[in-house]
């Protein structure tokens, strides 16, 4: 069931290949932003479905995003998005309240997975 | 109330009184109107009851109360039905599976389901809420607490966040009450590819799965059942505290009394330069210092009293369930050994017993087993005999030879005896199919290498169609143990006592060759001679006149080990070497003599299988 999706990351590369996953499954991109600073405000205004988050990003790092955008809305679905070796990251950030989340490198059937299971929760 | 200073008090005894309460309930099985062991059996129920309710374990004093509430019914009509009997043993199960809740820290399990089971239409709950305030948070409708295990694919790159994100899930089922491993393992990321949650469900089992079957990283999902009636199979919680009697700890205090006057006494002498008096001074001190060590080995030790009686419950569980006649005897439950030891036994016996059941009475349905104990000098044996079928030797000799544990020609010389010790191989069993009880692969094997592994030694004798027994051979001690000393170039080694079987000199026209191999005459076999010099590698040794050689048993088959010297006898403290040096094969620990030397006990076992792997 695709939804409506926010895609964040610093890295041009992995917005490139998370959106081309999402698109090619039906999904609509609302935005995409390279710091948590642009993922609230996008989020402030376009009230996505879903949000993949890049944690260490610059300006804002996507912990703090997330705990922003989960003010903003408590049920706000938000997937992290992680390098296998940062494990004690994604910890901290299911433990802020990422409903999920996608350890890089990831295969698209494992994004949609995840996306899918976390829209339908 | 301070609970925690009482609770090993606690522990300790309601450990006794269950004990007791099954002991009455398998005398209770055979003489279902004693009055005595039904009033004696109340008597210990109602003490478990109140001491819990003191110590606010609710689960187990409301179960302590409704089996003497059941108690007291059958007391009144002055007899036990062998329904309640089984009742009232799941009861006592029940009761020791809260025991070790509350040993480990946890928190008691629920006793609801067992006490519908009982007797359904009967609420006997109402006098406990008034004694043992209810700990439920407000949550009345919360239904019985369900176990949830949740297995991940060996592929998942990071179990921890995933875990971490199945407990968030099941916190969306209901109430977690508990999940190991708990939040903060799963946060340090101490995991492993398992997560099992307790909670007190709002969806149905189905809906759970369904949620869960959604997550590809998971790759199974299953509710298993408490293990509130099965605690045979489970180890018993070693206990952290010694019950000593005041008669034991009087003679240790009159004992370092004396150590305390012949110091003075030695003071007087040395300073007298009087030869006599320290002489006499020493030799007293020896003597109280023997007799120290054999008090404080006498406060380790405990009876078999309580392995026994679990293994006659084992024994009555499982005649009950292959619907079997067979009479338990006991003898000797009240011989001595290290606790320690007993530990170690309480699994092999288990599964010797179980043996005995299954493959002993395989074509009976009624026979008599023996449990068996008994000391030898500084040794203890514990045998279990059956009188079923007995081992047919053909049938050891047949697979001995499909499995190549034997050639044909050692097939045809080898005695029965040496045959039956075979059953002890890896994988080695005789039964033709595999039975719920025992049979599973997991053999004698495993019996025999954790009695080996404590210094005993597993000896195996049947006589086909009049039974079977196999008898283990136990050091008293695990810390002190009589060893032979021996030498081997130059070096001294100590061979534990329990795995000598006879230390000879034999001279060299007594050896017989056979290809390769030597080969010397013992008790009407001919046995292999393995030199301990090859083994370690050691240079040769000269051509003497006369061989010491150290009978032994090792991988199933006695051989006869060639030493330089054979030195004599002692009594040893075995200290475990310190790691890495502990991984060293053919070690089993140092000690150190009376004249400062280390000594390192041989293992030979592993000496050999060591070997075995390099040829």
């Amino acid at each position: 069931m695709p939804g409506r999706v926010l895609v964040v990351d610093d890295a041009l590369f992995m917005r490139k290949m998370l959106t081309d996953i999402f698109s090619q499954a039906g999904w609509e991109i609302v935005g995409e932003a390279e710091n948590g600073e642009q993922a609230v405000a996008i989020y402030q205004q376009q009230r996505p479905d879903l949000v993949t988050m890049d944690i260490v990003m610059p300006v804002m790092g996507g912990i703090e995003a997330l705990k922003a955008i989960l003010q903003l809305e408590a049920q706000a679905r938000v997937v992290v998005c992680s390098a296998l070796g940062q494990k004690h990251l994604i910890l901290d950030a299911i433990t802020a309240g990422a409903r999920d989340f996608i350890v890089k490198p990831f295969q698209s059937d494992q994004v949609l997975e995840v996306a899918e299971r976390v829209v339908a929760s | 109330m301070d609970k925690e200073k009482y609770r090993n008090m606690y522990l300790a005894e309601t450990a006794e009184h269950l004990q007791a309460m099954s002991e009455i309930l398998l005398r209770l099985d055979n003489e279902p109107e004693n009055h005595h062991e039904i009033d004696a059996l109340f008597r210990e129920a109602h003490s478990i009851k109140g001491m819990a309710a003191t110590m606010e374990y609710a689960e187990t004093a409301r179960l302590a109360h409704r089996l003497e509430d059941d108690l007291d019914k059958c007391r009144k009509r002055g007899s036990v039905s062998s329904v309640e009997i089984d009742q009232l043993l799941a009861g006592v199960d029940l009761l020791e599976a809260l025991h070790d809740d509350i040993s480990q820290g946890r928190e008691e399990r629920r006793v609801e389901t067992y006490l519908q089971t009982l007797n359904p239409q009967v609420p006997s709950d109402v006098p406990m809420s008034q004694m043992v305030p209810e700990k439920e948070e407000g949550d009345q409708i919360a239904a019985e607490p369900l176990l949830v295990q949740i297995d991940l694919a060996e592929t998942v790159p990071v179990a921890a966040p995933r875990l971490l994100v199945l407990l968030k899930k099941c916190s969306d089922f209901g109430t977690v009450l508990k999940s190991w491993p708990s939040l903060e393992q799963i946060l340090n990321d101490k995991v492993d590819a398992r997560l099992l949650v307790q909670l007190r469900p709002r969806l149905t089992r189905q809906e759970m799965h369904a949620q869960l079957a959604r997550y590809s990283d998971v790759e199974e999902i299953s509710f298993p059942k408490p293990p509130a009636t099965s605690g045979l199979g489970e180890r018993r919680q070693k206990s952290a505290s010694v019950r000593v009697s005041t008669e034991r700890l009087d003679q240790l205090i009159n004992l370092t009394g004396e150590l305390i006057t012949t110091r003075y006494q030695l003071q007087d002498a040395l300073k007298q330069q009087h030869v006599q008096g320290l002489d006499d001074g020493v030799g007293q001190l020896s003597r109280l210092v023997k007799n120290l060590h054999h008090q404080v080995l006498q406060v380790r030790m405990v009876s078999l009293r309580a392995l026994f009686s679990r293994l006659s419950r084992i024994v009555h569980d499982l005649a009950r369930s292959s619907a079997k006649k067979i009479e338990l005897q006991i003898d000797g439950a009240d011989i001595e050994i290290d606790r320690a030891i007993v530990e170690e036994l309480v699994d092999p016996l288990i599964h010797m017993v179980r043996n005995a059941v299954d493959h002993g009475f395989r074509d009976k349905d009624q026979g008599v087993i023996s449990l068996k104990a008994w000391r030898d000098r500084d040794q203890v044996l514990v045998q279990v005999a059956d009188d079923g079928s007995g081992i047919d030797p053909q049938t050891i000799r047949r697979i001995a030879r499909e499995r190549g544990l034997l050639s044909s020609a050692q097939v045809k010389t080898v005695r029965d005896y040496d045959l039956y010790q075979l059953i002890c191989q890896p994988g080695f069993s005789t039964a033709d199919t595999v039975t719920g009880i025992s049979g599973r692969g997991v053999g004698m094997d495993v019996v025999k290498t954790a009695i080996e592994a404590i210094g005993g030694l597993v000896l195996i004798d049947s006589t086909p169609g009049e039974g079977t027994s196999i008898t283990l051979k136990l050091p008293l001690s695990l810390a002190i143990i009589r060893v032979l000393l021996i030498e081997s170039a130059g070096m001294s080694m100590a061979i534990p006592i329990t795995r000598v079987i006879q230390a000879v000199e034999i001279s060299p026209a007594e050896i017989h060759s056979s290809g390769k191999q030597l080969m010397v005459h013992y008790q009407d076999a001919f046995i292999p001679l393995l030199s301990l010099r090859k083994i370690l590698k050691q240079s040769k040794g000269t051509k003497k006149d006369s061989l010491s050689l150290v009978v032994t048993e090792v991988l199933g088959r006695r051989i006869g080990l060639v030493v330089d010297r054979l030195i004599g006898q002692q009594e040893v403290f075995v200290q475990r070497l310190a790691p890495p040096f502990d991984q060293s094969p053919g070690c089993a620990g140092g000690t150190i003599l009376g004249n400062g030397q280390v000594v390192f006990l041989l293992d030979l076992q592993s000496l050999l299988e060591r070997r075995k792997k390099e040829v």
